[in-house]
């Protein structure tokens, strides 16, 4: 079996009294963008630094390739140069006293590569990010979207075995993260790297990954695929981290016929069966949902799995209505498309897809 | 170019890497040795009955003798007298000086400041030298023009008397210090807060009383405690003012102890010990007050101000005053030195032909001089360079999150910034005299550039720490991480992008090796003899002409260097 490009086996990490990183195991496999997502101070920082070699973990195992390179247990540390690691710094860490060719040359002249060389595969570096003809520019006279490339650039120069990326859109505007996003998907699958890549931002982490894992105050709340993640969050962190939820309580109703929720006022939703095993009939129960698998529908419509409510504001937000609507002893917020128009007030009914509806225990 | 799943570049088992703790530690070893045990020689020594070398007999026979005499406990007496009553002018001066700058329409703030910025490099002992030349009673310029006013018989001014060492300290460097300090906090206090108080109904006067003065009160006050204790270190004034009136500070009076035929070191010592508790107790203080009162520091606010206090009327005055100031307190003695150069007798205009190149001939030809002018380079250069290479090295040891001996070591390295030079070099002196390290440094250059570089620590170390602060790690760990040591990677990353801190540093450290001569003057012999020194030599033996010829000269290569650096873009970033 080949080995994971990276593994954290039960890694420990603590600054003063505070775990940062808190018995973490994971595996990155080869070619793959691994995420690590979650709020700022949750230990996704550190553990890309534990990667890297630049912090030491305080117990735990973590190989690269198979092989050990920190296991604090047994005295063993191997410090960054001596990892072959690729990282882009949130800052990009461009070094303003080289140029760009020499910032990008600069791990190939410590590996006292020969010039030929040299030339040939920064200019071939650069050219894959889309640098080519700025060689000679100063590093300063970049701007924040060319610095970035110019980071890839170097980090990528020497092939190194995993590609370490922290918050590497982050300092960038809306639009140029947009296509630097796309990018560098576009690079990865080309020269197929394999990436453990942090980011706070939900877009970036669905968009980009190959698997998630949501971090949470140095431990894994949920690792899985970005749609497993999103769409069946397993703990009510990841549920509410990954953009707006709604929230339901009611019992869990299990009979021969079917499985669902009393929900408060007679209301009830038929849930999927799947995700039921460890609940008991009668069990308290919270239902969430994302607010866009809810469809809005007139009073006089009528289906399966729908529950009534009445509009109690809208807001007009330019590309579409957000109503808050009451039900079922909550107050909702949904978006709706601009072509459904409800005012305040009005009656309607809310329609929930079985599948999209994740239960947690009370 | 794809991720080729080759073994990562293992060089095998390692012990949990400490290259960063032995280097803090051997570095912490370093200043305990060359900072404690001077001092620590320095209090035995005072125990010691016997001279330095000899077999030792402890016993209180130093302390007794030292404290029997009248002198001693006048010396010190003295020391807080001159210290105190000078920082009363100097501390308004400078205020003043800093506010008009910093805060009002005053015309020209940035050429005054530019100026004060060089009058601080001017040595203090060739402007001594100025105003012996002017206020001297029997030759003294001045002193001859008065005596054609009405109801003068005798000499008007006499600079060898306490208020002269007061009159020439208001004009030396220390007080341009001051207005260095002061502006830049004057400056940046936030512009939000004294418009607020415009807006809430206050004029200029009430916004100054109740808003600006007591928000920067205790920054002032912290400045002017700073100078009192540095004014205690005060030597060359004291020494070419002083001693003909028998005027004696401690530092002059342990001069005095040790120039003795023969040396009394044991009463030097016991001095020299008194003052290290008086000044160890009153950095305590001072330590206290400032940690009291840092929540008032951190008010500096946002953004500079752009509203300034408009002076009206009062704009070309205090422009007016400000230049008068600088010219009677720096300009007029400086010209006096000039003429004082080129006179065959100083003060006798009347001979004939009484201009003349001899002292700048004489002294330039004298193979003393050109002894002295090697020596002096070979220290500051060594100085310098061991500086830069040992600070920079300290500096990022203390910023780097993972140190256990920070405080330690930060303690030991703000040591030499309150510890007088002549306590050091006496310190020093005992250390080479007692342990084998005599053979090699005792007299030597490298002796006086050793004492030079441990005085120099606190500066050149807070700057390096404030450009690595100012870096972040991000450099450095971006270079790690690519494969690059840690020694590659302070080659070629961090020693490059620190070049202009090291190069101000460097520069400042320089013109204090070449201007230095209280650390040096109990260290060096007739072989390592550095131009200061020969400078007060030529002063103590009366030939004024031929020193003021050579202060001219070391006061000329101090301002060049320091313009050029200011040429070549370099900033005192640690003191700012």
């Amino acid at each position: 079996m080949v080995p994971a490009v990276l593994e954290f086996r039960g890694v420990l990490k603590s600054f003063q009294t505070v775990n940062a990183v808190d018995g973490v195991g994971f595996s990155i496999l080869s070619s793959e963008i691994f995420t690590l997502l979650g709020p700022s101070g949750c230990g996704k920082t550190t553990t890309l630094r534990l990667a890297a070699g630049l912090e030491e973990p305080d117990g735990g195992e973590i190989l690269i390739n198979g092989i050990t390179v920190a296991a604090p247990e047994r005295g063993l540390f191997v410090p960054p140069e001596k990892r072959r690691l690729g990282m882009v710094f949130q800052s990009y860490a461009i070094w303003p006293h080289l140029t760009v060719f020499e910032n990008v040359a600069f791990p190939l002249r410590v590996r006292r590569e020969s010039n030929a060389v040299i030339r040939q595969r920064v200019s071939q570096t650069l050219e894959s990010v889309g640098l080519d003809g700025l060689a000679e520019r100063g590093a300063t006279q970049l701007s924040g979207g060319q610095q970035q490339r110019v980071a890839l650039a170097r980090s990528l120069v020497y092939q190194p075995a995993l590609l370490l990326l922290d918050e590497p859109l982050s300092n960038l505007d809306a639009k140029l993260r947009e296509q630097m996003r796309f990018e560098l998907r576009a690079l990865q699958r080309k020269l197929n790297l394999t990436v453990l890549y942090v980011t706070h931002d939900q877009t970036e982490a669905m968009t980009l990954s190959d698997r998630i894992a949501v971090v949470n105050r140095g431990r894994f709340e949920q690792v899985g695929p970005p749609e497993e993640v999103y769409e069946k969050p397993a703990t009510a962190f990841v549920s509410d981290f990954l953009g707006r939820t709604i929230v339901l309580e009611g019992t869990l109703n299990k009979t021969d016929g079917g499985q669902w929720v009393e929900l408060t006022h007679g209301a009830r939703l038929a849930i999927d069966s799947a995700q039921l095993d460890s609940l008991r009939d009668g069990a308290a129960v919270r239902l969430s949902a994302r607010p866009e698998n809810i469809e809005i529908l007139p009073a006089a419509a009528l289906g399966k799995n729908q529950i009534d409510g009445v509009v109690e504001q809208v807001d007009y937000l330019g590309d579409r209505f957000e109503y808050h609507v009451r039900t079922a002893g909550a107050l909702l917020v949904l978006s709706a498309p601009k072509r459904d128009r409800y005012g305040s007030g009005a009656k309607i009914r809310l329609s929930f897809e079985p599948s999209c509806l994740s239960v947690h225990p009370r | 170019m794809s991720t080729r799943s080759t073994p990562v570049e293992v060089s095998g088992f390692r012990f949990r890497l400490r290259p960063h703790r032995a280097a803090e530690l051997s570095m912490l070893l370093f200043f305990a040795v060359a900072m404690g045990l001077p001092l620590l020689f320095l209090v035995a020594g005072s125990f010691n009955l016997s001279p330095p070398g000899k077999a030792a007999v402890y016993g209180m026979g130093n302390w007794l003798r030292a404290f029997s005499d009248n002198a001693t406990i006048e010396a010190l007496w003295m020391s807080f007298l001159l210290s105190a009553v000078r920082l009363v002018p100097a501390m308004a001066i400078a205020v003043l000086f800093a506010w008009l700058i910093a805060r009002t329409d005053m015309p020209g703030g940035n050429a005054i400041e530019f100026f004060c910025w060089l009058a601080f490099f001017i040595p203090d002992f060739p402007l001594t030298l100025a105003w012996i030349l002017l206020l001297d009673p029997n030759y003294g310029f001045l002193n001859m023009l008065a005596r054609h006013l009405p109801f003068v018989d005798g000499p008007l001014f006499n600079p060898y008397s306490f208020w002269g060492i007061v009159w020439v300290h208001t004009s030396a460097g220390g007080i341009w210090f001051k207005v260095i300090l002061l502006t830049p906090v004057f400056r940046r206090l936030g512009a939000s807060l004294e418009e607020a108080a415009r807006v809430a109904g206050a004029d200029t006067l009430a916004m100054l009383r109740r808003v600006t003065l007591p928000l920067l009160a205790p920054m002032i006050l912290a400045v002017a405690v700073l100078s009192f204790i540095r004014g205690l270190q005060s030597f060359n004034t004291e020494l070419l003012l002083g001693t003909p009136a028998g005027i004696y500070v401690y530092s002059t009076r342990i001069y005095d102890y040790i120039r003795r035929e023969p040396a009394s070191y044991g009463e030097a010592t016991a001095l020299g010990s008194i003052f290290i508790v008086i000044l160890a107790l009153m950095l305590f203080f001072y330590w206290r007050f400032l940690s009291g009162k840092r929540k008032f520091t951190v008010v500096t606010g946002q953004g500079y101000s752009i509203a300034r206090v408009k002076l009206g009327k009062w704009r070309s005055l205090a422009f007016a005053g400000c230049v008068f100031y600088m010219a009677v307190m720096t300009v007029l003695p400086l010209v006096f030195l000039i003429i004082g150069s080129f006179m065959r007798r100083y003060g006798f205009f009347d001979i004939s032909s009484p201009f003349t190149l001899a002292h700048w001939q004489n002294l330039l030809s004298d193979p003393i001089f050109l002894v002295a002018l090697k020596n002096s380079l070979i220290i500051a250069t060594i100085t310098t360079a061991g500086g830069i290479l040992l600070y920079s090295a300290v500096a990022y040891l203390l910023v780097s999150r993972r140190s256990i001996a920070g405080p330690a070591l930060e303690g030991l390295c703000w040591l030499p910034h309150v510890l007088p030079g002549i306590l050091l070099g006496l310190g020093i002196l005992w250390l080479f005299l007692a342990t084998p390290l005599r053979f090699f440094f005792y007299g030597t250059v490298w002796g006086i550039a050793f004492a030079l570089m441990l005085s120099d620590s606190p500066v050149t170390t807070q700057a390096f720490r404030a450009g690595f602060l100012q870096l972040g790690s991000d450099l450095e760990e971006a270079a790690r991480v690519t494969g690059a040591s840690w020694w590659y990677t302070y080659r070629r990353i961090l020693l490059p992008l620190l070049a202009p801190i090291a190069g101000a540093v460097g520069l400042m450290n320089f013109g204090g090796a070449l201007t230095s001569i209280s650390t040096p003057v109990l260290l060096y012999s007739h072989q390592s003899r550095p131009l200061a020194i020969l400078l007060l030599e030529y002063s103590v033996t009366g030939e004024l002409e031929r020193g003021a010829a050579l202060g001219l000269l070391i006061t000329a290569i101090i301002c060049l260097m320091m313009l050029a650096g200011r040429k070549l873009g370099l900033r005192l970033s640690g003191l700012q």
